[in-house]
């Protein structure tokens, strides 16, 4: 299993232990078979979907590749109150990108979608965003340059 | 037999369906989305087994199944709501990565996660039970990214598009290119991607870089 720090939200973290608690318990009673878990139930997905009990190496992988994420995940906070102001981890950023408005929120891999305008902290763009301020411009060093403007910064972090 | 007959044939449409984020940018001969999921699932491979004990059969089985539902929820790209009619305005909008509000993106993602789930399950209902289930399964892995294969397969595919956007662009260099690599670097973090990217970049512009 691969040693790499997550961060992820408080929010995203009581999802996954909701998850695992449920995945134990199937395994426990997957003798029983009558009952399938609620799992993966957030964001777009539908329960009704999955029996997932009946595949049972997918359900130890799961287990296995949660208890990973529990044992190296590092909560993502708040900063102090002299560092709201400067991107990090949790920050949700108004931009301007090339003219067209949109917002992000930095998380890390794990949380990351960026087509729900969640971008990692590991991706050029996150990397750049993080330490930067209202006012600043970010160019990615990219074939086709593309230029951010942060208009605004806030944390919300649930 | 006779079910898993029905399977194949229509699975076997996608090899005549054009991708269409191609087809919208007027490309020629365009690939078929059988196309793309051939050369997705050897970079799963080639490139999976660079990283440390991953799970190569998952990760080409990933790739073998993440595309099926488009046999009837077709290629649905984030510029379908929102494309003028008018040709020059079109044009114009192709350039960019679309951006949304928060809500339009949600609704969006659950729009078309919604159409593909129902295009999968359509496609693979009467397949015999294990063998339904192990698809269902891992076409969820892909959407969720539930596992290590499963997140670094989703970022394969964007890489294989990268890298497809690249090769028409040699042959014709009208084609934009700033809507890929503002997708790329708001997407790869994996390390190993980010390293292919970056070869991409090397490779295909070594006399020539794109103007947009």
């Amino acid at each position: 299993m691969e040693i790499k720090t997550f961060y992820l939200t408080k929010g995203k973290l009581k999802e996954l232990k909701k998850e695992y608690e449920e995945l134990l318990v199937s395994e426990k009673n997957r003798a029983g078979q009558d009952e399938a878990p609620k799992i993966f139930e957030s964001d777009n997905l539908n329960p009704d979907f999955i029996s997932f009990k009946e595949n049972v190496d997918f359900l130890r992988n799961r287990i296995d590749e949660l208890k990973n994420i529990f044992d190296n995940c590092v909560l993502i906070k708040n900063p102090p109150k002299d560092k709201k102001d400067i991107i990090d981890l949790g920050a949700k950023v108004k931009i301007d990108i090339d003219g067209q408005k949109d917002e992000f929120v930095l998380v890390g891999t794990l949380e990351a979608n960026p087509f729900l305008g969640k971008i990692s902290n590991e991706s050029p763009v996150g990397m750049a965003l993080i330490g930067k301020k209202v006012g600043d411009e970010v160019i990615i060093p990219s074939p086709v340059k593309t230029v951010y403007k942060i208009k605004s910064i806030k944390y919300e972090i649930s | 037999m006779t079910n898993l007959l029905k399977f194949l044939t229509e699975s076997g449409k996608l090899k005549t369906i054009p991708r269409s984020g191609w087809v919208l940018r007027g490309v020629k001969n365009p690939e078929s989305i059988a196309e793309h999921t051939f050369r997705v699932a050897l970079m799963a491979w080639t490139l999976g087994r660079q990283k440390h004990n991953f799970n190569i059969e998952k990760l080409i089985k990933i790739a073998l199944v993440h595309d099926l539902c488009e046999v009837y929820a077709g290629d649905i790209t984030p510029y379908d709501t929102i494309l003028p009619k008018d040709t020059k305005k079109r044009k114009e909008m192709l350039k960019t990565w679309p951006r949304f509000t928060e809500a339009q993106k949600k609704k969006l993602s659950e729009s078309k996660h919604k159409k593909e789930k129902q295009g999968l399950n359509k496609l693979i209902k009467n397949l015999p039970a294990g063998l339904k289930k192990e698809m269902e399964m891992l076409w969820l892995d892909y959407e969720k990214g539930l596992s290590r294969e499963g997140r670094f397969f989703k970022q394969i595919d964007r890489a294989e598009n990268l890298l497809q956007s690249l090769e028409y662009w040699q042959i014709d260099k009208s084609l934009p290119q700033k809507s890929w690599w503002t997708q790329a670097n708001e997407l790869f973090d994996d390390k190993l991607l980010l390293e292919l990217v970056g070869n991409m970049d090397k490779e295909f512009h070594k006399t020539h870089r794109p103007k947009h």
